[in-house]
């Protein structure tokens, strides 16, 4: 019965990683910088492609769109016990408003608003979806100091129907960040 | 499980039904009303990315329970029908139809269904709604630029008429406000206010607007006019209704405002690459100077301007939602069809398994009592048809149960009733053997197994020809075979006498043969024997005493006539009588005539003893009875002898024709002789199974009960006269051709001689 079940839970679990594959973003995350100060690791990137012409469309037509930037922080050499070291999200909710001309930016950062901004043209609007900057996103307190650490990050950017009615996420793939060690605390 | 465990199960599971019925009314309320509310939605909650995956997920959970349900009972079954359990192919056959029956229609009404739907949000897009709100939305953008554009207008005139005023003083200041009330007037605005960066210097407002206090425009606003030279807003204005549409331009006012040609504007340098904050203080360089004109839309206007917009954005948004919306419909009914489909499937394999419990405990409670259990007792709790079809059974098992109690009471009388039969069989002098319908004997009591010589294992179980198959005991298998298979209502006794060497001795036994017949048909037969060599040897020894009687009186009678002569011509030779000569004469007729009936006497006998075998030969029966009844015809008048061989035609027969035809004149003759006129001598042929009897029957004096036994016996006569050896030699010719001859007497008068032979 309970191996019946762990199947059953293995195939839920496993379907959305198949279907994933399907739905596979076209975008990627390019230079990944982390940099430690203090006790906060900041976060740089630059999403190149990804948002295409119906994200754009979408967000155009003033429904709520959220590209979300999964981060994990990650031992260097990761071994299997280092699985999900810290993990932190930060998403960014784009609404236009057509009668106002304008989109509303809202910055979330692990589900709390850090940021609001409007932009009132599409390069304003794509640097802010596309470029983070210096974004603390991990604290160095319980990270082993002189251990070399990297960040990883990868977008989810919304979600599409394989087979008209399967939902996938879109994503991009992994990317790597530079590896940096901790300070000592003194 | 005892029927109280089984009826409280059957009440758990009828609630457990209940309730889940309960819960399906309830999840298709639920959705029915969500799919109701669904229109009054907004899109984008309809659509949204956690309720499709929610959904898919229901589906995908939902599909795995169908599927485990099925696959579980369908293993089940195969596993059944492997080990070949009592009742899987019903249970096999009921599950494929509750499934069929509910498959089928509901995954037909799915695919119509997702069809039509399909369908319908294609159409509903097609239609030409979209060119319409696009133009709407069009000329609602095109009015507020067209706002926009002449707002940015009068705030570039105002800045280049405010270009030479220098608003460090004060004078200037105090006029500043009159300028821009002129100015207002003059471009027909509704808010009109001038700015040192951020720094408010003066504004003004229209005061029929219903504008109730100088609107804000907002660092944002006049950031971007100091760093683009121009920047447009559409904002609500304090206190009034519409939409106020700002427009804000930039420039930096003349150095030297004397110098300076009236509206002449510098306009402010462009941001460079390296962002610098264009608000940020630098003391080095003036701040430039923004006029924000505003234009007040009426509320009337301007709700309609924005319904046409937002008319627009959310068909918008609908047609970019149209794939989610299909996907979020097709979800939402892929699931109730699964619902549907789960719920029919669960109860389809509830009531087949319903079904099927009560005729497997019928069939297993059948197995049980087939194998001698009858005090099995089926207990299903079961009100139906089915509930009534067990109490029949159970009834049906209490009557069986009675009935084989009074059976084996039976059945133990008749063991003891079979006991005493076979200790009377035991004890009988009489041999007697049983053989079934199939020819194999069964019983063979002592005496019979005495008189054979035999063992029983030699003889039960085997058929006679097996048991009997020396040459000796073989006659008896022989007179079985030549038996005719008993036939219904036409059973007869035969009996014949046989001959046999058994254990050195020579024997005679009477057999008689006896069919077993009941209402079923025919059982077998029954053979009686009877040793009758001590019997037939104290007959022979009393008929050879007769006999030796008889032929001393034969002899007597001659001797006397002999002896009187011979002494008479003694006594005339004694005295000397010369008159001698006729009485020798006389005496030597006498004695010649006597010497002579000895000698056909001695003749008659010496034939009889030398009577030769019979050869058989093809005869015509009929043709030779005829022949020989004619000869009778005329011998005696008034006795007639008949002849009655007419109707069916006899089979030919092997016989001894010559033999046959001397009994028949033997026996016709003593009949006419025994007849005395008016009467009649019958002579008449049946053909039975497998035997022929011809009857000599005569009207005539009949014979007496006491001669009967000696009647067969050489020298025996009734008629006073002859030499008694008549019927003697009919017996024996009789009994050379395995035959028997019996004497009976003739209804109202006479006797009956009956020959019978054995055909074939």
């Amino acid at each position: 019965m309970r191996s019946r079940s762990a199947l059953c839970c293995a195939l839920l679990f496993l379907l959305p990683g198949l279907l994933g594959s399907l739905a596979r973003a076209q975008g990627q995350i390019r230079v990944l910088r982390a940099t430690v100060e203090g006790d906060q690791v900041l976060v740089s990137f630059r999403l190149d492609g990804g948002i295409d012409r119906s994200l754009l469309e979408r967000i155009d037509t003033g429904l709520p769109t959220q590209i979300v930037y999964e981060l994990e922080l990650a031992r260097d050499r990761k071994r299997w016990y280092d699985q999900g070291l810290e993990r932190n999200t930060l998403e960014i909710t784009a609404m236009y408003d057509a009668v106002a001309r304008e989109t509303n930016l809202h910055f979330r950062l692990g589900g709390e608003l850090i940021e609001s901004k409007t932009v009132r043209d599409r390069p304003a609007l794509l640097d802010a979806l596309r470029k983070i900057e210096r974004v603390p996103v991990f604290r160095t307190r319980g990270l082993t100091p002189g251990v070399r650490y990297l960040v990883l990050a990868r977008a989810i950017l919304g979600s599409r129907m394989v087979l008209a009615i399967i939902p996938t996420d879109v994503r991009t793939d992994w990317a790597e960040s530079n590896k940096f060690r901790p300070p000592a605390v003194p | 499980m005892s029927l109280r465990d089984r009826l409280y199960e059957q009440g758990k599971n009828t609630r457990t039904l209940l309730f889940g019925l309960v819960g399906l009314l309830f999840i298709f309320t639920a959705i029915f009303y969500l799919l109701q509310r669904d229109r009054e939605m907004p899109a984008y909650l309809v659509t949204n990315r956690v309720l499709l995956f929610v959904l898919w997920y229901v589906n995908v959970v939902l599909i795995l329970a169908i599927l485990f349900v099925l696959l579980r009972d369908l293993f089940k079954l195969f596993l059944e029908r492997r080990h070949r359990i009592l009742g899987s192919k019903l249970k096999t056959k009921l599950v494929a139809t509750y499934i069929g029956l509910s498959l089928f229609p509901v995954l037909t009404l799915f695919v119509i269904a997702t069809e039509l739907l399909q369908g319908s949000i294609d159409r509903w897009f097609a239609t030409p709604v979209r060119p319409v709100l696009e133009q709407g939305n069009a000329v609602a953008q095109a009015l507020i630029d067209r706002i926009q554009g002449s707002c940015a207008s009068a705030a570039r005139r105002a800045l280049a008429d405010l270009g030479t005023v220098d608003l460090s003083r004060d004078a200037e200041r105090e006029r500043l406000a009159e300028r821009l009330r002129s100015m207002l007037t003059e471009n027909d605005l509704d808010f009109l206010a001038v700015y040192e960066g951020t720094d408010f210097v003066q504004g003004v407002v229209d005061s029929r607007s219903g504008i109730s206090d100088l609107p804000e425009p907002g660092r944002d606003l006049l950031g971007e006019a100091a760093t683009e030279g121009r920047a447009v807003r559409t904002v609500e204005p304090p206190g009034g209704r519409g939409r106020l549409i700002l427009a804000a331009v930039s420039g930096l006012p003349a150095a030297d405002p004397d110098a300076s040609d009236a509206g002449t504007v510098v306009a402010p340098a462009k941001p460079e690459a390296t962002k610098k904050d264009p608000l940020a203080p630098e003391p080095a360089e003036p701040k430039p100077r923004i006029v924000v004109a505003g234009s007040l839309l009426d509320p009337v206007l301007a709700e309609r301007t924005e319904r046409l917009i937002e008319a627009f954005q959310t068909y918008r948004q609908l047609e970019v939602q149209k794939e989610d919306l299909r996907a979020s419909h097709l979800l939402i009914f892929l699931m109730v069809t699964l619902l549907i489909l789960l719920a029919s499937t669960w109860t389809g394999l509830y009531l087949a398994r319903r079904v099927t419990v009560p005729i497997l405990a019928l069939a297993e409670g059948t197995r049980r009592i087939s194998d001698g259990d009858l005090d099995h007792r089926v207990e299903v709790p079961a009100d139906d048809e089915l509930g009534v079809l067990v109490a029949s059974f159970n009834r049906m098992t209490e009557e069986l149960q009675r009935s084989n109690r009074a059976l084996q009471t039976t059945n133990e009388r008749l063991a003891e009733e079979r006991a005493l039969v076979a200790a009377v069989l035991e004890n009988v002098a009489a041999g007697i053997v049983s053989i079934d319908g199939a020819g194999r004997i069964f019983t063979c009591n002592g005496a019979a197994l005495q008189m054979l010589h035999q063992s029983e294992d030699e003889v039960v179980g085997r058929t006679a020809a097996e048991a009997w198959s020396d040459p000796e005991r073989s006659k008896l298998a022989a007179l079985l075979a030549s038996l005719p298979e008993p036939q219904a209502g036409r059973d007869r006794r035969s009996a014949r006498e046989v001959q046999m060497v058994v254990g050195g001795d020579w024997k005679t036994f009477d057999v008689k043969v006896t069919p077993i017949r009941d209402a079923a048909g025919s059982r077998g037969r029954v053979l009686v024997l009877e040793d009758l060599t001590e019997l037939i040897q104290a007959q022979q020894l009393a008929a050879w005493n007769e006999a030796a009687r008889r032929v001393a009186h034969e002899i007597k009678n001659p001797l006397t006539p002999i002896r009187l002569g011979a002494e008479r011509l003694l006594e005339k030779h004694r005295r000397g009588d010369l008159q001698i000569g006729p009485a020798i004469e006389e005496a030597a007729d006498i004695i010649v005539r006597e010497v002579e009936n000895l000698q056909g006497m001695v003749d008659e006998f010496s034939r009889y003893a030398r009577m030769p075998r019979p050869r058989p030969a093809q005869l015509d029966l009929a043709k030779l009875i005829d022949e020989t009844c004619h000869l009778y015809r005329d011998v005696k008048v008034g006795v007639p002898v008949v002849c009655e061989t007419g109707g069916e035609p006899l089979p030919a027969v092997w016989l001894d024709g010559e033999q046959i035809r001397r009994a028949l004149i033997n026996l016709i003759d003593n009949g006419v002789e025994a007849t005395d006129p008016p009467g009649q001598v019958t002579v008449s042929v049946e053909v039975t199974e497998g035997h022929l009897e011809i009857r000599v029957a005569d009207t005539g004096r009949g014979i007496p009960a006491a001669a009967k036994d000696k009647l067969f016996l050489p020298y025996f006569s009734t008629k006073g006269r002859g030499t008694g050896m008549g019927l003697a030699i009919v017996h024996r010719i009789v009994t050379d051709h395995h035959g028997t001859l019996r004497v009976e007497d003739n209804r109202p008068t006479g006797s009956v001689f009956t020959i019978e032979l054995p055909l074939g």
